[in-house]
Parts: structure tokens; C-alpha cells; sequence
């Protein structure tokens, strides 16, 4: 080693003593001749406890940078770095190497180099512990002429080679699910490795303090690592995989292409509220709000008889309540999103709270339609206000109602447009959904400002106790849609609790209808019941998601029998072995099992597909995967009408499927 | 009702750690300045803000101030009346951490600019911004709004050391000079470099 070692003096030396560190330059021979290769590397030694950074730092530090200072005709690659190791920083992370590393480089020379030669580099690297010490050095190692022969160091440089990251030998891909890569491969013996790790290559990509899962297959790996909270576009998925298996960790390089996102999506934001507005317009043709609206023209009707400026009145206060709840509902959305989490419209029928309380209050305004219960005549009394401003209150309730009704409505054509709202600055957000408000309320408030265009409607008289009547109808509907709502959202028994809780209401009101004493205190004792009923009914909603009973997909689940009942039938089948806890199985369902072209060439083949869903572990899918050899997830069977079923690879592309499937007899 | 929940709660629990969106508000901080004032960032709403993490000791952060990198940044956002807070996170005992005296020295030494240095030797406003490194630089417009969080200038990288920090392009003069001018912020997400922040344990 101290062969190479020029006397100290006011030449550079290949050894430098710094604090806490210590760099030595190092190359597998002493000699080469014009035209040669030479490994060259450079050893970092450094005092216990301290690091330095690889490639990528992490969090902090900075990796060591290399200047050559070379004769003509010579050239210096990159560097080759070793894999890292995770060093953790609380609450950092940062990625380098503990207690020693070699760097390497290949020097490159041509037929006209002139040797000897002295290579000589300035080398700066940082060397850490809690805190960071920048060093630099300069070092160099002369050449002589003549055969390449293996110096002291060789067995180290060489033992170094084995540290940096190789090509992947075998397929995989990465696929990028909610907020995770999914990383998969396929290679020989890929079950001996007991763990891996991906260190990014750059900022911006992966989580680095994110626990990394890993799951290992018959044939196949995946790895789930979390996406970086800060998200640069990356065109690649690029970095360096430790595989290990006991102890001994194996570098890969990995290098994928990632799906650039379309950034053609660039609306004007007047656009934007113009559409909004017109989108606003169009829900109140919806089935959703249609109901709530129809008492809304009622009204209109009664008040037209009255004086102009007291229908416009009520026109504005709908409006007003129709905006408001716009208003509210963006201030909440944006507080959400501010806080992190990524939410969607029409969100508040997830919750079995709010689609009960919505429940029951269709129901009710039913029974108040059929019944000679006056709403807003009672209000008056009870609250002694005037009718008037009662009207008032009930027509900006109207509104907030109609907008919190509407908003399922909206999913489908505003989606897009409300989900690009979100992500813009807040003021602009609040300026669509407002365009919404605007355009939702807009007709009604052209009605109440010319009440003459309803003269289309006929005179008010008897046929509108009728309609009344008959508008409990579509309230009922709606009753009926939002108990199909909460009926995927909560078990059965939930479902009749809160069945009964509407009986309860409903008997309670009758009773209030049926309650006609002229005094006031008997009145008041009458509606203690209700009020009782009420209270319980509100009891009853369930709080939270519970188990379905049956599961939601309509597919065919497994079972021995049926499957045995097909092969008779000599029909085509596709049997998916999959759980909710299986990674690949997900990533193999959206790329591959679930999309369109699969799907409809399962339709159009005749072949029947079969989940066998082992989420729970089941004795009988278990002894079903027995019996192909398999202990584990995923597995996929294509079953000819005759013979043998075919046993699909691991990792499955929408190709890949589609040549099994097309080719299946 | 369960997401709902889980919803409330992680803005409850969970924002304190959580990076912070550009173009969504910069949470606020109260903290004691160099002179025991209380400083809170919500009273410089109507102005734009920089904070800057530091750390004396960190050989990232030394070559900022020896070169004048720094100060000039903090000149120019002076002289656009732009509020400049120094930030230091190192806890007591750890590389960076200075009394108030200490730090008021060090901005006379350097001849440094800042409108406060402000002191969190509990971390408690640096892991609110998710601050990683010194320097870590955000910028914050008149309404409270994040701009700008990352590396102050584009030299980062290896090699950093042997960089002309002049020649480099500085992601917080241009963030000042676009916002400014009305513009959209070319790189409003930059990767931070330098040292670790030194966070208690």
C-alpha cells in the first residue's frame, strides 16, 4: 500500500490526513501502457460515528465531487459509487456510507498517451456526524510505464466493483398507486432475498423517512414505497436497489420511465367560472334537486298572488342561501385540502350521518305533503315572529337544502371541473364555486322578479293541495335513493334502525296532526312525544361504516362446486386468486385485470371470471392453492374448455393478459 | 362519518407535520426575536415574507455569508420592502444554537440584514415547515400565501464548495422579482441543500 506512497514534502501525496477523516487514492496497478483501462479508487476513512454522503444525500449533506486535473489523452469517468446505507438523522434521513467507503473511477487512456503519468485529483467531501465538517484534499499517484500488475490494493478496488449497483437482470416495472410506487420484478431465485430497499436518485420522488413494504412472491417481488410529500416531475423512476439476503445486500440499478402527467390541461380560469355557471343552471334540472325545487315553484305560485316585491324578496333570500351554502361548502373544502388531505365532491353522502339525517327529512316533507300540516304557519306560531320573516327563513333554508341535495348531482359533469378548482389558489376556488351559486339560483330568481311568466301555470285553487299531495311522491324517491346510499355504506340491521327511526318520526308527526285542542298547553304536551320519538330516531343513525354483509362487487365468488359446475359446462374461466392485502394483486387489477379492453374480451369470449377473495384467510381457497403448488398470492388460472388450466405469470400487463386471453380455447 | 372523523382529526394532529402546499397558506408562528420581542408572522400579512432556516456553524450556511450570497439576498428584499426572518432551529447544545447576544453578534459580524432573528430551539416552527436543511428558504406573499420553499440559489449539488455562489441563480431574488411583477413562479418547489437542521433528539 505504501508502495505508491511519493515522500511528504510540497508535492501532493495519495494519502491526506484530515479531521476525522483520512482520503487515500488508490489504483489496481502501479503501471499500465498507452491504451490501458485503470480502476482507481479512493478510500475514505473516518473516525467512528462519522459519515459521508452518497450520490443522492437524503435530506442533507452532499455527496463528495471529484476535479481531475489530467494530461491531455486522459480521461476520467464518472463516479462509481458504492451502494448506500440509511443513516438516520431525527427526523431526517440521509443516505451515505459509516466508517469507510471507496469511491471509484475508471481512467481511460488512448494509444498516444504519453506514460508515465501522474493522475492527480482535488477532492472535496463533507464528513459528518451531528454536524458537518467539509474537507478538501488534494491527491495524486504516479504511473509507470509498462504491464499492467496487480497492486496491494486490487483486492479492495475489486471487492469495491462487487458494491456497485448492477444492471437488473430479469423484467420489472413500477407503477405509481394513490399515493405509493408499487416497484415489481421478476428474476431467478428471487425468493432468497429477505428485504429490499430503494434509495431515489433524486430529490422529489420518494418518501425517505417512509417505511418501505416488501413482498415476496413465488417468482416475484413488490415493494410499496411512499411517494415524496414534495412532488418534482420525474421522468424516471430512477435509484438503486439493496437487495439483501442474509446480510449480504446486492446493488441494482433502476431505471423506469414514468407517465408524464398532461399538463395540457391549462384552463382559463373565466372559462372556468363561466362553465361554472352554466353547470350550476343545468342542476336544477337533476334528479337530485328537482324535489326540493318543486316546493320552491309552489311557493312562487302562492306568493305570485301577492304583492311583486315580496316574491322577489323571497326569490333573493333563496339565492342568497343557495350562495351562502356554495360559499360554505368551498371555505370547508379548501380548509380540508389545506390541511392535507385529498377529498372529493360530493363527499358529505360518504358519511352514514349525513345520508340518514337527509333520509329522514325527505320522508318527513313526504308526510308533510300528504298531512294538513302547515310547516311554516307552525314555525310562525311557535318561534311568534311574524309570517313573514318565517317565509324569509324558510326560503334561504330552501336554498342551503337545495344545494346540500345537489351536491351528489354534481359528481358526474362538475367533477373535473371542481377537482381543477381545488387545486387552484383559494380566491379562485371560492370564484367558481360562487359562478356555481350564481348559475344554480338564477333561474328562481328571474321567476320571483317577474312572477308574470308563471302565468303559464293555472290558477291556484283545489289542484294545488293536489300537487302537494302528490309531490310526497318524488320526496319518497328520494328517500328511497338515499336509503340505497346508506345500504352501502352500513349493514342491514343498520339500515332497518334507521327505517324504524323514520316510523318513529313519522308517528310522531301524526300525532302533532291529530293534536287540534285549542289549548295552548295541551298542544305543547301533545308534541312532547314527537319530540321524544325524535330524539330517538336520531339515536338510531349509525355513526359509522360497518361491515357489509355481502360483498360489494357483483362478481362471482369461489367456491369448489361452482367452478366444478363450470368445467362441466366446458366454459372458459378466469380464476383470480386475490386479497385486499396483497400489493401485487392491486397493481395487477389496475393495470391489467380491470381495465376496459379486459373486460369486454371476457365478455365477448364467454369467459366466466371468478375472484377467490382470501383477504380472510379461507381453509377452502387456502387447499385451493395447495393444489396448484402455491402457498401464496397472486395466482391466476385460465381454464380451457378442455384440459389443464393455464397458470398466468405473477406480474401481469394488460398484454400479457390479453395474448392469454385471445389465445384461450 | 369515519373518513369525516379521521379527516378532522389529521388536520388536528397531523398538520403540524405535514409539507405545505404552494399557493396555500403559511401557517403562522409566534416566536421571541434576538431583542425578547414576540414575533408572529401573521403580523406581517399585507407584506412578503422570507424566512430563512439558519445555522452559523454549517459550512452550507458559512459559504452563503462569507461570500456575501446571503446579504445581498437580504439587501434586496430590503430594499423591496420585503420582511426578512432568520430562523434558528438547533436546539440548546447542538451546532447552530445561540443566545440572543450570540446571534445579535453574528449579524453585526456579517453585516447581515434580517428584520428579526428569530429563536425556536424547540424546532417547533421549523418542523411546521417541514424545514430540512440550513439554508432552507420560503417565500410569502402579501396574503399569507407560500410562493417559494427550497434551496436559495441553484449551486447545490456536489461540488457545491468549489461553486461561485455569484454566478448561481438565486430561487429567492427571482421568487421576489416575479412575484413582483404579477408572475407565476418559475421554480416554486426546488430541492433544499445543506446541513441537516439540528432538531432536539
Amino acid at each position: 500500500m505504501c508502495a505508491s506512497l511519493i515522500s511528504a514534502g510540497a508535492f501532493p501525496t495519495s494519502i491526506v490526513n484530515a479531521s476525522d477523516s483520512r482520503i487515500e487514492m488508490l489504483t489496481e496497478s502501479n503501471s499500465m501502457n498507452p491504451g490501458d483501462e485503470l480502476l482507481v479508487g479512493f478510500k475514505f476513512t473516518l473516525n467512528p460515528g462519522w459519515h459521508t454522503y452518497w450520490e443522492n444525500p437524503g435530506d442533507a449533506g452532499e455527496g463528495a465531487s471529484i476535479n481531475w486535473n489530467l494530461p491531455k489523452d486522459v480521461n476520467a469517468s464518472k463516479i462509481l459509487w458504492p451502494g448506500p446505507e440509511r443513516i438516520p438523522v431525527d427526523p431526517l434521513m440521509t443516505f451515505g456510507y459509516e466508517d469507510e467507503v471507496v469511491l471509484l473511477t475508471k481512467i481511460y487512456t488512448s494509444e498516444t498517451t504519453t506514460i508515465p503519468v501522474t493522475l492527480n485529483a482535488q477532492v472535496s467531501w463533507y464528513t459528518c456526524k451531528e454536524i458537518c465538517i467539509p474537507q478538501e484534499a488534494e491527491v495524486s499517484i504516479p504511473i509507470k510505464l509498462g504491464n499492467k500488475t496487480s497492486s496491494a490494493s486490487k483486492g479492495l478496488l475489486d471487492q469495491t466493483l462487487k458494491q456497485i449497483p448492477v444492471q437488473f437482470n430479469g423484467t420489472y416495472r413500477v407503477q405509481k398507486l394513490d399515493d405509493s410506487y408499487v416497484f415489481q420484478g421478476e428474476f431467478e431465485n428471487v425468493d432468497q432475498y429477505d428485504s429490499m430497499y430503494f434509495f431515489p436518485k433524486d430529490y422529489g420522488l420518494t418518501n425517505y423517512t417512509e417505511k418501505q413494504f416488501y413482498e415476496i412472491n413465488k417468482d416475484s417481488f413488490s415493494l410499496q414505497i411512499k411517494a415524496s410529500e414534495i412532488e418534482i416531475e420525474n421522468k424516471s423512476f430512477e435509484g438503486v436497489v439493496a437487495a439483501s439476503k442474509n446480510e449480504e445486500i446486492t446493488f441494482i440499478e433502476i431505471d423506469y420511465p414514468l407517465a408524464t402527467k398532461d399538463t395540457s390541461q391549462e384552463f382559463n380560469i373565466l372559462t372556468l367560472i363561466v362553465f361554472a355557471f352554466l353547470g350550476g343552471l343545468i342542476l336544477n334540472v337533476m334528479p337530485c334537486v328537482f324535489p326540493i325545487l318543486s316546493i320552491k315553484i309552489l311557493r312562487f305560485v302562492e306568493q305570485s298572488r301577492d304583492s311583486t316585491y315580496k316574491t322577489l324578496q323571497q326569490g333573493l333570500l333563496f339565492s342568497l342561501g343557495v350562495i351562502i351554502s356554495f360559499l360554505t361548502i368551498a371555505a370547508l373544502l379548501i380548509a380540508l385540502k389545506s390541511g392535507g388531505e385529498s377529498i372529493g365532491w360530493g363527499y358529505q353522502l360518504q358519511s352514514p350521518v349525513v345520508v340518514s339525517l337527509l333520509f329522514y327529512l325527505f320522508v318527513v316533507l313526504g308526510f308533510i305533503f300528504m298531512s294538513n300540516i302547515v310547516l311554516g304557519s307552525s314555525l310562525a306560531r311557535l318561534s311568534s315572529i311574524s309570517l313573514n320573516k318565517s317565509d324569509s327563513l324558510e326560503s334561504f333554508l330552501t336554498g342551503v337544502l337545495a344545494v346540500i341535495v345537489a351536491s351528489p348531482c354534481t359528481a358526474p359533469f362538475m367533477g373535473s371541473a371542481i377537482g381543477f378548482a381545488l387545486l387552484q389558489p383559494s380566491f379562485y376556488s371560492i370564484l367558481i364555486f360562487l359562478g356555481l351559486g350564481v348559475g344554480f339560483s338564477l333561474p328562481y330568481l328571474i321567476l320571483s322578479a317577474k312572477p308574470s311568466l308563471l302565468s303559464f301555470l293555472p290558477k291556484p285553487g283545489q289542484w294545488m293541495e293536489t300537487f302537494k299531495q302528490f309531490m310526497a311522491f318524488p320526496m319518497w324517491a328520494s328517500a328511497l335513493w338515499l336509503l340505497w346510499v346508506l345500504s352501502n355504506q352500513v349493514n342491514n340491521q343498520e339500515v332497518i334502525q334507521v327505517l324504524l327511526g323514520a316510523l318513529l318520526i313519522t308517528t310522531g308527526l301524526w300525532l302533532i296532526e291529530k293534536n287540534n285542542s285549542e289549548k295552548d298547553w295541551v298542544r305543547w304536551l301533545m308534541r312532547l312525544p314527537f319530540l321524544l320519538l325524535f330524539i330517538f330516531s336520531l339515536w338510531l343513525i349509525p355513526t359509522s361504516y360497518s361491515d357489509l354483509d355481502e360483498p360489494k362487487q357483483s362478481q362471482l365468488a369461489y367456491t369448489p362446486q361452482l367452478l366444478e359446475d363450470l368445467r362441466e359446462e366446458n366454459s372458459l374461466v378466469f380464476l383470480n386468486f386475490t386479497a385486499d392485502w396483497c400489493i401485487t394483486c392491486k397493481v395487477n387489477e389496475a393495470v391489467a385485470l380491470k381495465t376496459s379492453k379486459v373486460t369486454k374480451l371476457l365478455a365477448d369470449k364467454d369467459i366466466t371470471y371468478i375472484e377467490a377473495d382470501w383477504t380472510r384467510k379461507d381453509p377452502i381457497i387456502s387447499s385451493a392453492l395447495e393444489q396448484y403448488g402455491r402457498t401464496g398470492l397472486p395466482l391466476y388460472l385460465l381454464f380451457p374448455s378442455k384440459g389443464d388450466p393455464l397458470i398466468l405469470p405473477e406480474i401481469l400487463t394488460e398484454d400479457i393478459l390479453l395474448t392469454y386471453l385471445t389465445e384461450v380455447q | 362519518m369515519k373518513k369525516f372523523l379521521i379527516t378532522i382529526l389529521f388536520i388536528f394532529t397531523q398538520a403540524s407535520f405535514a409539507f405545505i402546499e404552494i399557493d396555500s397558506e403559511a401557517p403562522n408562528f409566534e416566536l421571541t426575536d434576538t431583542y425578547g420581542n414576540k414575533v408572529s408572522l401573521e403580523s406581517f400579512k399585507g407584506k412578503k415574507v422570507v424566512l430563512e432556516w439558519t445555522n452559523h456553524g454549517c459550512p452550507f450556511v458559512a459559504k452563503h455569508y462569507k461570500t456575501k450570497n446571503m446579504q445581498s439576498t437580504q439587501e434586496l428584499a430590503k430594499s423591496e420592502d420585503v420582511v426578512w426572518l432568520s430562523i434558528i432551529s438547533s436546539a440548546p447544545g447542538t451546532q447552530g444554537y445561540v443566545t440572543k447576544e450570540e446571534a445579535n453578534t453574528l449579524t453585526t459580524t456579517r453585516e447581515a440584514s434580517p428584520t428579526h432573528v428569530l429563536l425556536d430551539p424547540t424546532g417547533k416552527a421549523g418542523i411546521l415547515y417541514n424545514a430540512k436543511t440550513t439554508p432552507h428558504m420560503y417565500v410569502i406573499n402579501e396574503e399569507g400565501l407560500l410562493k417559494y420553499q427550497g434551496a436559495i440559489d441553484d449551486a447545490g449539488g456536489r461540488g457545491f464548495m468549489f461553486k461561485d455562489l455569484l454566478e448561481a441563480n438565486n430561487y429567492v431574488k427571482i421568487a421576489i422579482k416575479e412575484l413582483n411583477q404579477g408572475k407565476k413562479i418559475s421554480n416554486p418547489v426546488t430541492k433544499p441543500y445543506g446541513c441537516s437542521v439540528k432538531y432536539a433528539g
